[in-house]
Formats: structure tokens, C-alpha cells, sequence
């Protein structure tokens, strides 16, 4: 037997959610198999098999937030071929009663619609694994008050370290545990019980007009950050116009040379490169505030984070020391990192480090936004849709290429005042794709 | 009837106190009863058992204790069973009209009759006058579980009695032979045989209360029965019975050899089944274990999404205070709130002469866990100045700790009140305490729970009131006093 522990992921990772179960109970895996997706900051990993062997009972479910080492799985190793055998008929004894009587019962009910729906959807027989957090094991020293109170607070009280007398869970050791199923990887800091987020319940209708979900994987990672943001950050938000002509020639002009290197390069690169000289003259916008310290810590570093729409939710893929990078290296990169972002298989080191985030919602409409500042990061540029837009140029009609920018920033950092010098440091740079060869190493 | 929040079957011990916390958390809640509120716990099982045998110890104290503490009693000391039988019922009639009361004050609808689901969603319940349906969003069933029988003998209530039968004869039976030598078998044997009837108990175990109680608490059990008279017979096992006259004739069979005996009556208390085989549960799909109790999972759900089962028919221990915790439980969970079964112990109590009451552990499930290196302590009664001014000097206390870190495993105790003394082992598990906790608590002077103290000061290798070889003095570190 062996028991089958989650690895070290490297970056500092110390636990991630379980996403889902890649084998069962009862199958056969060969070495390198992957097992289970499990989730980091925001990146999901195979998990591989370490060994040959057989699955022999599966210890964690979907949702659960499992620390290195915490165990995954037991795997029956392969030589033991007559234990392997017995493994296998466990696939058939999987609990599945379903009578007739039951599948017909929805039809005759004369209750609320509500529970037709909820006998509908029946479990298949019942198991000690299915409630969340899972019921304290053995070992754990807690009194009753404080495992409910963990159970409440959605933690799982086997994985905690108890800071009592002979390894005693406390109260406090509960409460500062996050208070949302464990701690999550770079989110160190965020607990409701410190912060004083309060969760109140919602009650809703209920009925089937309402359907209910656990806030899981990405969705989870997204909301507490963006909570964590707008609870720490004051923010204010900037907004401009700049007329894009040249920027937009440039491009066109550029477009067909550029695409015969299979890269497609948008605005964004741009945007990039003009912000990165704009930081330079602002070092205050790349910055972060360590709030333990009470310091300012200025980067010498430009890893710029740009937010990525998928399936699952919002994604921020960080390109690292985008001022050594050319256009159209960095061109290169956000197709490689969308590509990932999309197929939810970014490394937790895609999007580790950034300094600085765009978020473009100019690709889908709207004129402005205010966009929430991805903390530790104290702004956020926000670029908009390219408009045609008629002016009065030299006593003529014109038309003229135009594009929105926000600057949102934190308050405790920056001014009013400088953060409208920095948009216009940006918009002379942008408006004037000239002026960027001034940067140019 | 319709759109109940909550309906509950069975309004036993875990039913009523399920449908109490329901209303209590503002959800609209049904029970439905077929025999009377309190179900078997407070009508046919705990309370009245309790009520007989608090009678029959006063009884045999009065002919016993009285004279050697000077209390002359000139005359004849008798009992007027159909005078207990009154009292007794009017003590069940008491905590049943309790609970009603306690169902109206919380605006929960009682409803009298047989339940049996027609779907999920629906119960049919049939009474004397009627036939109504019950629609509800969510179910709890707490329907409890009834006396097994054994090939050759069918309960009548009669000549074979079940615990029901025995706690309501209205004379001692002069012979009763008890086939069966658990716990139910032993209360019922103590109090009658107090009583004045003569008893025989046919165990199949090679020992009384086998397997789950400490062994050196039953054996001063064992010793106290053998003292008022009873016979004990183990490895028996009881084949048949015949009538005759009015008496019957027992057969059974010890170490392969027949062996018969004539009694007035039989007492069969070979153990209780759930009674799952009704409420037309297998036609919705609940499923049951190989036992027959309801798979539940640790939010006591069966496997239909909006059904839950709690107390007996939801699988052991078939004790009262489990049902009523499952309840509590269930209540909160279909309210929506996070819960979940999630208990270190479930303390047993056994009523017996003296009682025997326990939480957590025995010896050998510490071993069978895995837990080697153990640190027992004990202290008797006869050593506490409250045991002994109550003249109830039977029995100890026995505390089994982890040595690595003094955290107690398990409580075992027998004696005076041992019944009201396990609920602080219970904490002191639930809570994680360790032995230096106990030991360092002040128990008030003089009382029986002293005795805790000491024992876990015993545990520690120092109790005061017994003499102990320093610890330094002792080999190995389970030293055993």
C-alpha cells in the first residue's frame, strides 16, 4: 500500500483545492498517470501517479483544499498480485440502488415543486465522505463548541494545526484558519475573522426558482481577492480620452510584416510598452505596500499582468520583465499565456509577480469602467474600445481615432494629482508611438 | 395536510426532540405518533424501567440497610404491585403529557396514526377513524427499532414476555427465566428478583453484558446478583418452551448438553431490531445496510435527497440520548446550518446493581486502535466517605489514559449513582481533557464525584485515599494498580 501524498508544487505553494478526480476507486494506473487536477493560485496541475498499482480508496473529494503532503489516495502497488485482484471488484459494489418506485415518484407528487426536483436528484446510496468539512477524525483534539464552530466557518478541522496543550484545536486557532475551507496559497493575510468581512446568509425564495452552488475553484479565488482588494484599497478611478490615429496607422502599417511572423499583435503590447516607460517616470505606481510593515516597497522589476477572460472566470497571466521584451515578444507571450488561460492550464508561476495589471474590456464594449486594483498592486490601467469620432481640426472636419484609458489607483499611495499626471504621461506616450522609440535599449 | 417544512415519524426520544428544534428554528413541523408521545424510552422502556427499579432498591434497602442504621420497622414490609403499577404509569403518563406540551407550546401538529410514504414527498397515515395524507418538503424518520424473537418463542406478553410485558405485570411472577443477559435482561432480572421472584438467566455469551461493557465491572455485577439470588447460566443457549399447566418448561442447552427448567413465565431480551421493514421504506428507495438499519451519512441523510433517519433505526448505539442528539442535529442541518455527526463518545448507562455506566474507550478497543501504552487508574467506593455514609461501598472507577500524553481514552465505572457521574468523563473525552484536568478540578466534599478525581489522581500514580507504590518504584509504564 501506498500512501499517495500531494507533492510539493514548487513556488511556495503549500496547498491546493481538488478540482477532480481523474481515476476511481478499483482502476488501474500506470506510472505518470494523472490522478487528480488539483488547483494553486488560481493554476491547475495534474497530478501524476508516482507508481503502477491500483486505486484502493480515495481520500479527498472536489472542493477540498488539501496541503502538501496531505494524503490523495491509497495505491495498491502492482507486484502484490493477488491483493491488486481484490481490488477490482470494488468497482461493482459502488452503491447505485435506484427502484423503479423512486425514478417514478416525481411524477405523482403532489408537493411543492422545491423537493420534486430534490428527490429527482437522489443520492445513490450514502457515504461517510460526503459532507463538507468532513467529520473530525480521531486525533483531533477539539472540544465540541469549537469543531462546530469550525464546521460553520466551512473548516476542515483535521487539516489544522492545534496551537493548545497536547496539540489542543482552540477557538482562536479556528477563527484565524480563514474561515472559507482553509487557507489559501498567497492569500495568507485574508481572514474574515480579522478582517471583519461579515458572511451574512442569504434566504432566498427558494424553490425552483433559485438554484444553489458551492462557490468553488476559480470563482472562490476571485471573489476573495477582489474582496481583499476592495477591503484594504481605497480606490479612485481616472479617466481620459486620447486620440489613437497615429497608434492606429502604426499598426495598420505594421500589421502585414508583423503577421507574416504568425503572431497576431494587438494594442495591447503597445499599451504595454507605453505604460512601462509611464512607470519609470511614476515609480510610485510600481509599487506595492507591505501592511504588516507599514513600508513601501518600490520594484526595480516591470512584470506586467493582463486580465484574461475564460470559461471559468477571470485570470491574470503576468508577463515577467516586459521592458526587456520587444513588441512583438510580448505579442507572442499573451497568445501563449490566453492559450493556457483558456485551456485552464496556467502554471502558478504565470501568474505570480506582477506589478502592474491592464484589463482590457475594449474588445466587448462599454466607454469606461472602474476596475478593481489586483492587490498587492497599487493601479490598474483599464483600456476601452477604438472609436471613430469627428473633430475640429484646424478649422476642418476631421475624423479621428479615439480610445478611453482609466487609471485606477490606491489612495494611500497615490494622489489625485499624480494620478492625473500619469494618465497624461501615458495618453502623450500612446497618442505618440514616436515618443516610445525614446525608451527603446 | 400539506406544505410542512419539516414532518416527523416516530415521537420517541430522537422524533419529538427533532420536531421540538424544527419548530424552535421557525420551520413548520408535523409528528406523527402511532402509540403514545415519548415512544418507548418514556412509556415502555427507560422511564418505567427506572421507576421499578428505584423501587425495588428503596424496598430492599428498607429490609436490607434500615436495621444496621437503626431504623426499626415494626410489621411486615410487602409490596402492593398494583399499587406500583399505578404509580409507575402515572410517572410515564407525567413525561408523556410533558412532551404534548412541549409539542403544542412549539406549534408542532401531532398527528395520530401509522405513517407509510406513498412517495417522497407524501405519507398516508392511517388512524382508528381515518386516512389522511401528509405532504412535507422534508422528512425525519425516527421510527426506533423492537425486541428481537428467537426460534420457539414467539412474544405473547404472556407466558414469553417482552421488556413491555415484564414492565407491566401487575404480580412478581415466582419463577421467570430471562433468555438473554444484556442490559435489558439484567435491569428487569435485579428489580423483580428484589421483588421476590426467583431468576434464572440464560446468557449465550460466555459472559453477562458480553462485549461491550469493561469485564471487571460486570463481574461486580455478577457478584451482586449471585448475592440477592439470581442464577446465572452462561454458554446456554435456549432451544424451546412448552406449556404446562400454567407454568412452562424451558429447554436449552449447555455445552452440548440439554438441560430444562420449569419457570412461571419467560423474559426474552436477546437484543433489538430497527423497524425498517415498515413505512413502505424499500417502495421509495431508502436503502438499509445488511443489518436493516438506514445507510445514513454523517448528516444523518439517507439515500433519498430529502429524507433523513435518526435514534435506533439509524444504527447504533440504540441509545436514547444518540436519537435525541441526531435530532438536535437534523433539526439544524434542514434549517441550514452546517452540521454534522461528529461526537467523540456516546456514554453508555446500565441500571443494574450497583449501575455500571461508561464513555469512550474499553482497554481493548484502545489496543485495537493502536493505543499500547496505557496508564489505568482506579479507585473504589468503599475508599469515599459519601459511599460508604450511603452504606453503597460496591464498585470503582477506572480511568484509562494515554501515557505519551495523559489524555483520557475511556471512563468505566461501577457503583452508587454511576449513572450521574459518567457525564463528566463524557466532557472531559469530548472536551480533549487529560488526566491532570480531572485531577486538578476541586470536586466538592463529601460526594460520590470525589471518586473521579481520585481515580484520576490514581491514573496519575497519587491518590490520596488509597495506598499507591511510588511511581518510582514501579516497573513498565502501564503499572497497573
Amino acid at each position: 500500500m501506498l500512501e499517495f501524498k500531494l507533492p510539493d508544487l514548487g513556488e511556495g505553494v503549500t496547498e491546493g483545492e481538488l478540482v477532480q478526480w481523474l481515476v476511481k476507486v478499483g482502476d488501474s494506473v500506470n506510472v505518470d498517470q494523472p490522478l487528480a487536477e488539483v488547483m494553486t493560485d488560481k493554476a491547475t496541475v495534474e497530478v501524476p501517479s508516482p507508481q503502477k498499482g491500483v486505486v484502493k480508496e480515495i481520500r479527498s473529494k472536489p472542493g477540498d483544499i488539501i496541503k502538501v503532503g496531505g494524503v490523495l489516495l491509497v495505491l495498491e502497488m502492482a507486484d502484490s498480485g493477488a491483493t491488486a485482484k481484490q481490488a477490482a471488484p470494488a468497482k461493482t459494489t459502488a452503491p447505485a440502488p435506484s427502484s423503479p418506485s423512486q425514478k417514478a415518484a416525481p411524477s405523482e407528487l403532489k408537493a411543492p415543486a422545491a423537493t420534486s426536483s430534490a428527490v429527482a436528484k437522489s443520492a445513490n446510496g450514502v457515504s461517510a465522505q460526503e459532507v463538507h468539512p468532513p467529520v473530525a477524525q480521531s486525533h483531533v483534539l477539539a472540544s465540541p463548541g469549537t469543531r462546530r464552530l469550525a464546521r460553520e466557518l466551512n473548516v476542515d478541522i483535521n487539516v489544522l494545526k492545534g496551537s493548545g496543550p497536547v496539540g489542543r484545536v482552540t477557538r482562536e486557532d479556528v477563527s484565524q484558519s480563514g474561515g472559507s475551507g482553509g487557507l489559501e496559497s498567497g492569500l495568507e493575510t485574508y481572514a474574515p475573522a480579522k478582517t471583519g468581512i461579515p458572511r451574512p446568509a442569504f434566504t432566498g425564495m427558494g424553490g425552483e426558482m433559485e438554484v444553489r452552488e458551492p462557490i468553488r475553484g476559480i470563482r472562490r479565488k476571485i471573489a476573495e481577492k477582489m474582496q481583499l482588494s476592495k477591503h484594504i484599497i481605497p480606490h479612485f478611478t481616472l479617466m481620459d480620452e486620447a486620440n489613437v490615429t497615429e497608434l492606429f496607422n502604426t499598426r495598420e502599417k505594421l500589421k502585414s510584416k508583423m503577421e507574416k511572423t504568425g503572431v497576431k499583435v494587438t494594442y495591447l503590447p503597445f499599451v504595454i510598452k507605453a505604460l512601462i516607460a509611464t512607470m519609470r517616470e511614476f515609480p510610485k505606481t510600481n509599487a506595492s505596500i507591505d501592511d504588516e510593515k507599514q513600508e513601501i516597497v518600490y520594484k526595480k522589476y516591470f512584470n506586467i499582468g493582463f486580465a484574461a477572460d475564460t470559461d471559468n472566470g477571470l485570470v491574470v497571466p503576468v508577463i515577467k520583465n516586459a521592458d526587456f521584451k520587444s513588441i512583438l515578444q510580448i505579442s507572442q507571450e499573451i497568445v501563449e499565456l490566453s492559450k493556457k488561460a483558456r485551456a485552464n492550464k496556467l502554471a502558478p508561476d504565470d501568474m505570480k509577480g506582477s506589478c502592474i495589471s491592464v484589463t482590457n474590456i475594449g474588445s466587448v464594449g462599454g466607454t469606461y469602467a472602474t476596475p478593481i486594483i489586483n492587490h498587492p498592486e497599487v493601479a490598474i490601467l483599464g483600456m476601452y474600445k477604438i472609436q471613430d469620432k469627428p473633430v475640429i481640426q484646424d478649422g476642418k472636419l476631421a475624423s479621428i481615432k479615439t480610445m478611453n484609458f482609466t487609471i485606477t489607483a490606491d489612495h494611500r499611495l497615490i494622489d489625485g494629482a499624480e494620478a492625473a499626471r500619469f494618465l497624461k504621461a501615458f495618453m502623450e506616450r500612446i497618442e505618440n508611438p514616436g515618443v516610445l522609440m525614446l525608451d527603446l535599449m | 395536510m400539506a406544505n410542512f417544512d419539516v414532518c416527523v415519524i416516530g415521537a420517541g426520544p430522537g422524533g419529538y426532540v427533532a420536531a421540538i428544534r424544527s419548530a424552535q428554528l421557525g420551520l413548520k413541523t408535523c409528528i406523527i405518533e402511532r402509540e403514545k408521545l415519548g415512544g418507548v424510552c418514556l412509556n415502555v422502556g427507560c422511564i418505567p424501567s427506572k421507576a421499578m427499579i428505584t423501587a425495588s432498591h428503596f424496598y430492599h434497602r428498607v429490609q436490607h440497610d434500615a436495621a444496621e442504621m437503626g431504623i426499626k420497622i415494626s410489621g411486615k414490609v410487602s409490596v402492593d404491585m398494583a399499587q406500583l403499577q399505578a404509580w409507575k404509569n402515572s410517572v410515564c403518563d407525567r413525561m408523556s403529557g410533558g412532551v404534548q406540551q412541549l409539542l403544542k407550546g412549539n406549534n408542532v401538529e401531532v398527528v395520530s396514526g401509522e405513517a407509510n410514504f406513498k412517495n417522497a414527498t407524501t405519507l398516508t397515515v392511517k388512524s382508528k377513524d381515518a386516512t389522511q395524507e401528509v405532504v412535507a418538503k422534508n422528512f425525519i424518520i425516527a421510527t426506533g427499532s423492537r425486541p428481537i424473537e428467537i426460534p420457539g418463542f414467539a412474544i405473547d406478553e404472556k407466558l414469553v414476555l417482552s421488556s413491555t410485558g415484564a414492565l407491566a405485570l401487575e404480580t412478581a411472577p415466582k419463577k421467570l427465566v430471562v433468555i438473554g443477559g444484556g442490559y435489558i435482561g439484567l435491569e428487569i432480572a435485579s428489580y423483580l428478583s428484589k421483588f421476590g421472584t426467583e431468576i434464572v438467566v440464560l446468557e449465550a455469551n460466555k459472559e453477562l453484558l458480553f462485549g461491550v461493557v469493561d469485564k471487571e465491572c460486570v463481574q461486580v455485577v455478577a457478584r451482586k446478583l449471585k448475592k440477592i439470588g439470581v442464577q446465572v447460566v452462561t454458554d446456554a443457549k435456549a432451544k424451546s418452551y412448552k406449556k404446562s399447566g400454567s407454568s412452562v418448561e424451558i429447554t436449552y442447552e449447555v455445552n452440548g448438553k440439554e438441560e430444562k427448567i420449569s419457570a412461571d413465565k419467560i423474559l426474552l431480551t436477546v437484543g433489538r431490531k430497527p423497524n425498517s421493514d415498515q413505512l413502505n421504506l424499500k417502495g421509495i428507495g431508502i436503502a438499509l445496510d445488511e443489518k436493516g438499519f438506514i445507510k445514513v451519512n454523517p448528516k444523518r441523510l439517507t439515500s433519498v435527497a430529502n429524507i433523513y433517519a435518526i435514534g435506533d433505526i439509524a444504527g447504533q448505539p440504540m441509545l436514547a440520548h444518540k436519537a435525541s442528539h441526531e435530532g438536535v442535529l437534523v433539526a439544524e442541518v434542514i434549517a441550514g446550518k452546517n452540521r454534522a455527526y461528529d461526537v467523540k463518545t456516546v456514554p453508555a448507562v446500565i441500571f443494574t446493581d450497583p449501575e455500571i455506566a461508561s464513555a469512550g474507550m474499553t482497554e481493548e478497543e484502545c489496543k485495537a486502535k493502536g493505543f499500547t501504552d496505557l496508564k489505568i487508574g482506579k479507585f473504589p467506593f468503599a475508599a469515599n466517605g459519601r459511599a460508604v455514609s450511603m452504606m453503597e461501598t460496591d464498585g470503582f472507577i477506572k480511568i484509562i489514559s494515554n501515557a505519551k500524553n495523559n489524555l483520557v481514552l475511556g471512563v468505566h465505572m461501577v457503583g452508587p449513582e454511576a449513572s450521574n457521574l459518567i457525564s463528566e468523563a463524557a466532557l472531559a473525552i469530548e472536551m480533549g481533557a487529560t488526566v491532570d484536568d480531572i485531577a486538578l478540578t476541586i470536586h466538592p466534599h463529601p460526594t460520590l464525584g470525589e471518586t473521579m478525581m481520585e481515580a484520576a489522581e490514581a491514573t496519575l500514580g497519587h491518590a490520596i485515599h488509597v495506598i499507591q507504590r511510588p511511581l518510582s518504584q514501579r516497573k513498565g509504564p502501564a503499572a497497573h494498580l
